[in-house]
Protein backbone atom coordinates (compact mmCIF):
# COMPACT_ATOMS: atom_id res chain seq x y z
CA UNK A 1 0.00 0.00 0.00
CA UNK A 2 2.81 2.30 0.70
CA UNK A 3 4.19 1.49 -2.25
CA UNK A 4 1.16 2.93 -4.62
CA UNK A 5 1.62 5.65 -2.92
CA UNK A 6 4.96 6.15 -3.68
CA UNK A 7 4.51 5.26 -7.59
CA UNK A 8 1.62 7.67 -7.55
CA UNK A 9 3.96 10.11 -6.00
CA UNK A 10 6.83 9.81 -8.52
CA UNK A 11 4.68 9.62 -11.19
CA UNK A 12 3.27 12.89 -10.87
CA UNK A 13 6.48 14.43 -9.94
CA UNK A 14 8.11 13.80 -12.81
CA UNK A 15 4.95 14.96 -14.60
CA UNK A 16 4.83 17.87 -12.87
CA UNK A 17 8.47 19.06 -13.69
CA UNK A 18 7.73 18.47 -17.50
CA UNK A 19 4.30 20.59 -17.57
CA UNK A 20 4.12 22.81 -13.95
CA UNK A 21 1.12 24.27 -15.51
CA UNK A 22 -0.89 21.45 -16.39
CA UNK A 23 -4.75 22.25 -15.33
CA UNK A 24 -4.86 19.37 -13.33
CA UNK A 25 -2.44 19.77 -10.59
CA UNK A 26 -1.64 16.57 -9.46
CA UNK A 27 -0.56 17.24 -6.22
CA UNK A 28 -3.32 19.48 -5.23
CA UNK A 29 -6.15 16.72 -6.88
CA UNK A 30 -4.23 14.33 -3.95
CA UNK A 31 -4.48 16.56 -1.47
CA UNK A 32 -8.21 17.86 -2.09
CA UNK A 33 -9.74 14.49 -3.05
CA UNK A 34 -7.78 11.84 -0.78
CA UNK A 35 -9.95 12.33 2.23
CA UNK A 36 -12.90 12.70 0.29
CA UNK A 37 -12.60 9.37 -1.36
CA UNK A 38 -11.50 7.94 2.16
CA UNK A 39 -14.46 9.24 3.53
CA UNK A 40 -17.11 7.45 0.66
CA UNK A 41 -14.99 4.41 0.95
CA UNK A 42 -15.10 3.51 4.55
CA UNK A 43 -18.64 4.67 4.54
CA UNK A 44 -19.55 1.71 2.50
CA UNK A 45 -17.38 -0.76 3.80
CA UNK A 46 -16.50 0.38 7.32
CA UNK A 47 -13.97 1.30 8.53
CA UNK A 48 -12.81 -2.16 10.36
CA UNK A 49 -12.72 -3.28 6.96
CA UNK A 50 -8.91 -3.82 7.08
CA UNK A 51 -7.75 -3.35 3.49
CA UNK A 52 -9.85 0.14 3.54
CA UNK A 53 -6.70 2.02 2.81
CA UNK A 54 -5.62 -0.28 0.20
CA UNK A 55 -8.84 0.50 -2.08
CA UNK A 56 -8.47 4.45 -1.48
CA UNK A 57 -4.91 4.16 -2.95
CA UNK A 58 -5.83 2.29 -6.25
CA UNK A 59 -8.68 4.84 -6.64
CA UNK A 60 -6.37 7.62 -6.37
CA UNK A 61 -3.68 5.93 -8.72
CA UNK A 62 -6.05 4.58 -11.14
CA UNK A 63 -7.87 8.59 -10.96
CA UNK A 64 -4.43 9.58 -11.40
CA UNK A 65 -3.30 7.32 -14.30
CA UNK A 66 -6.79 8.63 -16.01
CA UNK A 67 -5.76 11.85 -15.60
CA UNK A 68 -2.26 11.68 -16.76
CA UNK A 69 -3.13 9.36 -19.82
CA UNK A 70 -5.42 11.96 -21.27
CA UNK A 71 -8.27 9.43 -20.79
CA UNK A 72 -10.10 12.49 -18.64
CA UNK A 73 -11.52 14.91 -21.11
CA UNK A 74 -13.28 17.44 -19.17
CA UNK A 75 -16.66 15.97 -20.16
CA UNK A 76 -17.25 16.30 -16.00
CA UNK A 77 -15.76 17.81 -13.57
CA UNK A 78 -12.67 16.47 -11.92
CA UNK A 79 -15.15 15.82 -8.75
CA UNK A 80 -17.52 13.71 -10.75
CA UNK A 81 -14.81 11.72 -12.58
CA UNK A 82 -13.35 10.44 -9.70
CA UNK A 83 -16.52 10.05 -7.81
CA UNK A 84 -17.71 7.62 -10.83
CA UNK A 85 -14.05 5.76 -10.54
CA UNK A 86 -14.76 5.47 -6.25
CA UNK A 87 -18.28 3.93 -7.31
CA UNK A 88 -17.22 1.34 -9.15
CA UNK A 89 -14.47 0.33 -7.35
CA UNK A 90 -16.67 0.12 -4.11
CA UNK A 91 -19.08 -1.76 -6.13
CA UNK A 92 -16.16 -4.33 -7.26
CA UNK A 93 -15.32 -4.32 -4.06
CA UNK A 94 -18.31 -5.46 -2.27
CA UNK A 95 -18.97 -8.13 -4.66
CA UNK A 96 -15.66 -9.96 -4.32
CA UNK A 97 -16.33 -9.77 -0.59
CA UNK A 98 -19.51 -10.87 -0.45
CA UNK A 99 -18.45 -14.22 -1.89
CA UNK A 100 -15.73 -14.79 0.98
CA UNK A 101 -18.31 -12.99 3.29
CA UNK A 102 -18.33 -16.30 5.98
CA UNK A 103 -15.32 -16.37 6.54
CA UNK A 104 -15.18 -13.16 6.98
CA UNK A 105 -13.91 -12.08 11.01
CA UNK A 106 -16.77 -10.45 13.45
CA UNK A 107 -16.64 -6.65 12.85
CA UNK A 108 -16.82 -4.77 15.67
CA UNK A 109 -20.29 -4.47 17.25
CA UNK A 110 -20.52 -0.35 16.74
CA UNK A 111 -19.66 2.40 14.33
CA UNK A 112 -15.82 2.57 16.15
CA UNK A 113 -14.10 5.57 15.76
CA UNK A 114 -11.32 3.77 13.61
CA UNK A 115 -8.34 1.99 15.28
CA UNK A 116 -6.46 4.93 15.47
CA UNK A 117 -5.73 6.51 18.79
CA UNK A 118 -6.30 9.26 17.90
CA UNK A 119 -9.80 9.31 16.55
CA UNK A 120 -10.97 7.20 19.22
CA UNK A 121 -9.56 10.32 21.46
CA UNK A 122 -11.17 12.79 19.46
CA UNK A 123 -14.52 10.95 20.19
CA UNK A 124 -14.01 10.55 23.60
CA UNK A 125 -13.41 14.36 23.91
CA UNK A 126 -16.24 15.21 21.71
CA UNK A 127 -18.24 12.96 23.71
CA UNK A 128 -16.87 15.00 27.00
CA UNK A 129 -18.18 18.13 25.69
CA UNK A 130 -21.63 17.13 24.76
CA UNK A 131 -22.17 15.89 27.93
CA UNK A 132 -22.02 19.20 29.06
CA UNK A 133 -24.51 20.41 26.81
CA UNK A 134 -27.86 22.30 27.92
CA UNK A 135 -30.61 19.30 28.30
CA UNK A 136 -32.72 21.20 24.94
CA UNK A 137 -29.55 20.00 23.24
CA UNK A 138 -29.08 16.80 24.62
CA UNK A 139 -32.07 15.97 24.40
CA UNK A 140 -32.56 16.15 20.54
CA UNK A 141 -29.31 14.72 19.97
CA UNK A 142 -30.16 12.18 21.51
CA UNK A 143 -34.04 11.11 20.07
CA UNK A 144 -32.40 12.40 16.62
CA UNK A 145 -29.15 10.51 16.29
CA UNK A 146 -29.15 7.99 19.39
CA UNK A 147 -32.54 6.87 18.95
CA UNK A 148 -32.48 7.19 15.26
CA UNK A 149 -36.28 9.03 15.39
CA UNK A 150 -36.88 10.46 12.30
CA UNK A 151 -37.06 14.59 12.07
CA UNK A 152 -40.80 14.49 11.88
CA UNK A 153 -40.98 12.09 14.70
CA UNK A 154 -38.79 14.61 17.25
CA UNK A 155 -40.47 17.71 16.21
CA UNK A 156 -43.31 15.81 17.26
CA UNK A 157 -41.94 14.80 20.71
CA UNK A 158 -40.89 18.14 21.18
CA UNK A 159 -43.58 20.07 19.92
CA UNK A 160 -41.46 22.17 17.50
CA UNK A 161 -41.89 22.24 13.92
CA UNK A 162 -38.97 20.00 11.60
CA UNK A 163 -37.33 23.03 10.87
CA UNK A 164 -36.64 23.69 14.30
CA UNK A 165 -34.98 20.60 14.67
CA UNK A 166 -32.60 21.10 12.46
CA UNK A 167 -32.08 24.39 13.60
CA UNK A 168 -31.73 23.39 16.97
CA UNK A 169 -29.70 20.42 15.80
CA UNK A 170 -27.34 23.09 13.62
CA UNK A 171 -27.02 25.36 16.61
CA UNK A 172 -25.68 22.46 18.73
CA UNK A 173 -23.19 21.35 16.44
CA UNK A 174 -22.10 24.40 16.37
CA UNK A 175 -21.58 25.04 20.17
CA UNK A 176 -19.70 21.68 20.34
CA UNK A 177 -17.41 23.76 17.31
CA UNK A 178 -17.15 26.25 19.79
CA UNK A 179 -16.21 24.39 22.64
CA UNK A 180 -13.62 22.26 20.65
CA UNK A 181 -11.53 25.46 19.47
CA UNK A 182 -10.78 26.28 23.52
CA UNK B 1 -22.04 32.17 3.88
CA UNK B 2 -24.43 30.96 1.80
CA UNK B 3 -25.85 27.36 2.17
CA UNK B 4 -26.28 24.78 -0.52
CA UNK B 5 -28.88 23.50 -0.67
CA UNK B 6 -27.44 20.00 -0.35
CA UNK B 7 -26.68 20.62 3.46
CA UNK B 8 -29.99 19.27 4.57
CA UNK B 9 -29.49 15.85 3.28
CA UNK B 10 -26.09 15.28 5.51
CA UNK B 11 -28.05 13.97 8.06
CA UNK B 12 -30.37 11.39 5.92
CA UNK B 13 -26.95 10.35 4.16
CA UNK B 14 -25.34 9.51 7.44
CA UNK B 15 -27.80 8.51 8.50
CA UNK B 16 -28.83 6.26 5.72
CA UNK B 17 -32.37 7.08 5.34
CA UNK B 18 -32.10 8.62 1.87
CA UNK B 19 -33.16 6.98 -0.96
CA UNK B 20 -30.46 5.15 -3.44
CA UNK B 21 -31.06 8.09 -6.33
CA UNK B 22 -30.47 10.82 -3.81
CA UNK B 23 -27.80 9.26 -2.36
CA UNK B 24 -25.81 8.92 -5.74
CA UNK B 25 -26.90 12.66 -6.18
CA UNK B 26 -25.44 13.57 -2.87
CA UNK B 27 -22.56 11.59 -2.72
CA UNK B 28 -21.78 12.95 -6.16
CA UNK B 29 -22.18 16.54 -5.23
CA UNK B 30 -20.01 16.35 -2.00
CA UNK B 31 -17.19 15.15 -4.21
CA UNK B 32 -17.93 19.03 -5.60
CA UNK B 33 -18.51 20.87 -2.99
CA UNK B 34 -16.15 21.35 -0.33
CA UNK B 35 -18.62 23.21 1.95
CA UNK B 36 -20.83 20.16 1.69
CA UNK B 37 -17.86 17.94 2.78
CA UNK B 38 -16.53 19.51 5.52
CA UNK B 39 -19.95 19.89 7.00
CA UNK B 40 -20.49 16.27 6.84
CA UNK B 41 -17.11 15.21 8.35
CA UNK B 42 -18.26 17.32 11.07
CA UNK B 43 -21.14 16.36 11.70
CA UNK B 44 -19.93 12.88 11.45
CA UNK B 45 -17.83 13.15 13.92
CA UNK B 46 -20.35 14.22 16.32
CA UNK B 47 -22.75 11.23 15.36
CA UNK B 48 -19.56 8.11 15.50
CA UNK B 49 -18.89 10.22 19.29
CA UNK B 50 -22.17 9.89 19.85
CA UNK B 51 -22.99 6.23 18.56
CA UNK B 52 -20.18 5.22 20.37
CA UNK B 53 -20.37 6.83 23.92
CA UNK B 54 -24.09 7.74 23.95
CA UNK B 55 -24.62 5.69 26.98
CA UNK B 56 -22.57 7.70 28.54
CA UNK B 57 -23.44 11.37 27.22
CA UNK B 58 -27.02 10.59 27.64
CA UNK B 59 -27.23 8.71 30.85
CA UNK B 60 -29.21 10.74 33.18
CA UNK B 61 -32.05 11.15 29.61
CA UNK B 62 -31.96 7.04 29.62
CA UNK B 63 -32.63 6.80 33.21
CA UNK B 64 -35.50 9.29 33.17
CA UNK B 65 -37.15 7.32 30.48
CA UNK B 66 -36.56 4.04 32.19
CA UNK B 67 -38.71 5.00 35.23
CA UNK B 68 -40.96 6.83 32.62
CA UNK B 69 -41.30 2.77 31.12
CA UNK B 70 -41.68 1.49 34.75
CA UNK B 71 -44.72 3.79 35.30
CA UNK B 72 -46.16 2.17 32.46
CA UNK B 73 -45.33 -1.03 33.41
CA UNK B 74 -46.73 -0.96 36.98
CA UNK B 75 -50.24 1.44 35.42
CA UNK B 76 -50.93 -2.01 32.90
CA UNK B 77 -49.90 -4.72 35.14
CA UNK B 78 -50.08 -3.06 38.55
CA UNK B 79 -53.30 -4.74 39.27
CA UNK B 80 -52.08 -8.05 39.40
CA UNK B 81 -49.86 -8.57 42.67
CA UNK B 82 -46.31 -10.69 42.23
CA UNK B 83 -47.58 -14.53 43.71
CA UNK B 84 -50.06 -13.62 40.73
CA UNK B 85 -47.46 -13.65 38.59
CA UNK B 86 -45.61 -16.46 40.33
CA UNK B 87 -48.48 -18.60 39.21
CA UNK B 88 -48.71 -17.56 36.13
CA UNK B 89 -45.53 -18.43 35.06
CA UNK B 90 -46.25 -22.09 35.82
CA UNK B 91 -44.40 -23.89 33.19
CA UNK B 92 -42.22 -22.55 30.46
CA UNK B 93 -45.06 -23.59 27.81
CA UNK B 94 -47.27 -21.46 29.25
CA UNK B 95 -44.89 -18.27 29.85
CA UNK B 96 -44.75 -18.78 25.91
CA UNK B 97 -48.55 -18.60 25.10
CA UNK B 98 -48.40 -15.44 27.97
CA UNK B 99 -45.84 -12.90 26.18
CA UNK B 100 -46.47 -14.32 22.49
CA UNK B 101 -49.84 -13.67 22.94
CA UNK B 102 -51.21 -11.19 25.69
CA UNK B 103 -48.64 -8.50 25.28
CA UNK B 104 -48.67 -8.08 21.73
CA UNK B 105 -52.33 -7.69 21.82
CA UNK B 106 -52.11 -5.08 25.00
CA UNK B 107 -50.06 -3.47 22.90
CA UNK B 108 -52.56 -2.52 20.12
CA UNK B 109 -55.32 -1.74 22.79
CA UNK B 110 -53.23 1.18 24.17
CA UNK B 111 -51.58 3.63 22.35
CA UNK B 112 -50.03 4.90 25.24
CA UNK B 113 -47.83 1.80 25.45
CA UNK B 114 -46.78 1.84 22.03
CA UNK B 115 -46.58 5.46 21.99
CA UNK B 116 -44.06 5.10 24.72
CA UNK B 117 -40.34 4.93 23.73
CA UNK B 118 -40.18 1.83 22.18
CA UNK B 119 -41.02 2.88 18.82
CA UNK B 120 -39.77 0.45 15.71
CA UNK B 121 -37.19 1.91 14.10
CA UNK B 122 -36.59 1.23 10.28
CA UNK B 123 -38.08 -2.33 9.59
CA UNK B 124 -39.17 -4.83 11.76
CA UNK B 125 -37.65 -8.01 13.11
CA UNK B 126 -39.31 -11.08 13.86
CA UNK B 127 -38.96 -12.81 17.04
CA UNK B 128 -38.67 -16.74 16.56
CA UNK B 129 -37.39 -18.20 20.06
CA UNK B 130 -38.02 -21.75 20.09
CA UNK B 131 -37.25 -22.02 23.86
CA UNK B 132 -36.43 -19.73 26.64
CA UNK B 133 -34.02 -19.06 28.44
CA UNK B 134 -31.18 -20.82 26.87
CA UNK B 135 -31.81 -20.02 23.34
CA UNK B 136 -32.95 -16.97 21.75
CA UNK B 137 -33.73 -16.84 17.80
CA UNK B 138 -34.95 -13.91 15.23
CA UNK B 139 -35.65 -13.62 11.47
CA UNK B 140 -32.59 -13.03 9.71
CA UNK B 141 -32.60 -10.04 7.93
CA UNK B 142 -31.20 -9.72 4.42
CA UNK B 143 -29.36 -6.26 4.68
CA UNK B 144 -28.34 -6.85 7.91
CA UNK B 145 -24.68 -7.28 8.96
CA UNK B 146 -24.64 -8.12 12.23
CA UNK B 147 -27.20 -7.97 15.41
CA UNK B 148 -27.07 -7.09 19.00
CA UNK B 149 -29.19 -8.91 21.35
CA UNK B 150 -29.98 -7.40 24.53
CA UNK B 151 -31.77 -8.78 27.84
CA UNK B 152 -32.79 -6.43 30.44
CA UNK B 153 -35.27 -6.16 33.48
CA UNK B 154 -35.18 -2.95 34.41
CA UNK B 155 -31.37 -2.38 34.11
CA UNK B 156 -29.50 -3.98 30.90
CA UNK B 157 -28.25 -7.66 31.66
CA UNK B 158 -26.50 -8.56 29.32
CA UNK B 159 -25.95 -8.01 25.58
CA UNK B 160 -23.89 -9.64 22.48
CA UNK B 161 -23.43 -8.76 18.95
CA UNK B 162 -23.10 -11.49 16.63
CA UNK B 163 -23.64 -12.67 13.25
CA UNK B 164 -26.02 -15.31 13.27
CA UNK B 165 -29.88 -15.03 13.82
CA UNK B 166 -29.39 -16.68 17.46
CA UNK B 167 -27.46 -16.77 20.55
CA UNK B 168 -26.95 -19.30 23.68
CA UNK B 169 -27.27 -17.44 26.66
CA UNK B 170 -24.13 -18.20 28.99
CA UNK B 171 -24.62 -20.10 32.42
CA UNK B 172 -23.18 -17.10 34.51
CA UNK B 173 -26.14 -15.15 33.20
CA UNK B 174 -28.72 -18.06 33.64
CA UNK B 175 -27.53 -18.21 37.12
CA UNK B 176 -28.30 -14.33 37.66
CA UNK B 177 -31.65 -14.69 36.36
CA UNK B 178 -34.50 -14.82 39.20
CA UNK B 179 -37.45 -16.88 38.99
CA UNK B 180 -40.70 -14.69 38.72
CA UNK B 181 -38.60 -11.75 37.62
CA UNK B 182 -40.02 -9.89 34.64
CA UNK B 183 -37.21 -9.95 31.77
CA UNK B 184 -37.26 -8.82 28.19
CA UNK B 185 -35.53 -9.24 25.02
CA UNK B 186 -34.91 -7.11 21.74
CA UNK B 187 -32.98 -7.27 18.55
CA UNK B 188 -31.05 -4.90 16.53
CA UNK B 189 -29.86 -4.71 13.50
CA UNK B 190 -27.11 -2.87 12.17
CA UNK B 191 -25.86 -2.21 8.29
CA UNK B 192 -22.17 -2.87 7.46
CA UNK B 193 -21.66 0.79 8.26
CA UNK B 194 -22.84 -0.40 12.01
CA UNK B 195 -25.81 2.07 11.25
CA UNK B 196 -29.19 0.85 13.19
CA UNK B 197 -31.96 -0.63 10.33
CA UNK B 198 -34.14 -2.50 12.32
CA UNK B 199 -35.64 -3.30 15.52
CA UNK B 200 -37.41 -5.76 17.06
CA UNK B 201 -40.32 -5.15 19.59
CA UNK B 202 -39.25 -5.79 23.14
CA UNK B 203 -41.01 -9.41 24.12
CA UNK B 204 -41.02 -10.02 27.98
CA UNK B 205 -40.52 -13.22 28.96
CA UNK B 206 -40.32 -15.16 32.78
CA UNK B 207 -37.94 -17.83 34.28
CA UNK B 208 -40.38 -20.36 35.48
CA UNK B 209 -39.85 -21.82 38.89
CA UNK B 210 -39.56 -25.12 39.50
ZN1 LIG C 1 -22.94 21.63 -1.23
Amino acid sequence: MGELVNDAQSFYNVRTVERPNIEHDLDAIIAKYRPIVSFRVKKSLGSYTPDWEDVVNEIMLNAIEKLESGKFRGESSVGTFIYTITSRRIIDHIRKKSKSLKYAPEPNPFPQPQEHVENKERAEMIARHLEKLKPKYKEILYLYYYKELSRDEVAKKLDISPRRVSERVNYAQKLLKKMMKK
Amino acid sequence: MTECKFEDLIDEYLLNTLSEEKRNQFEEHYFNCPACFQKMAERDDMITAIKWKGHEIFSDLMKEEQTRKVAVWDRLFGFMAPRQWALTAVSAALVLVVTFGVIPALKTQSPQFTLDDHQTRGQSITLISDSIPSRFEWQKMENAWEYKIEIDNHDPLWHKTTNNNFVILPDEIKHKMKTGVAYSWQVKAFSRQGILIAESSKIQFFIPEK
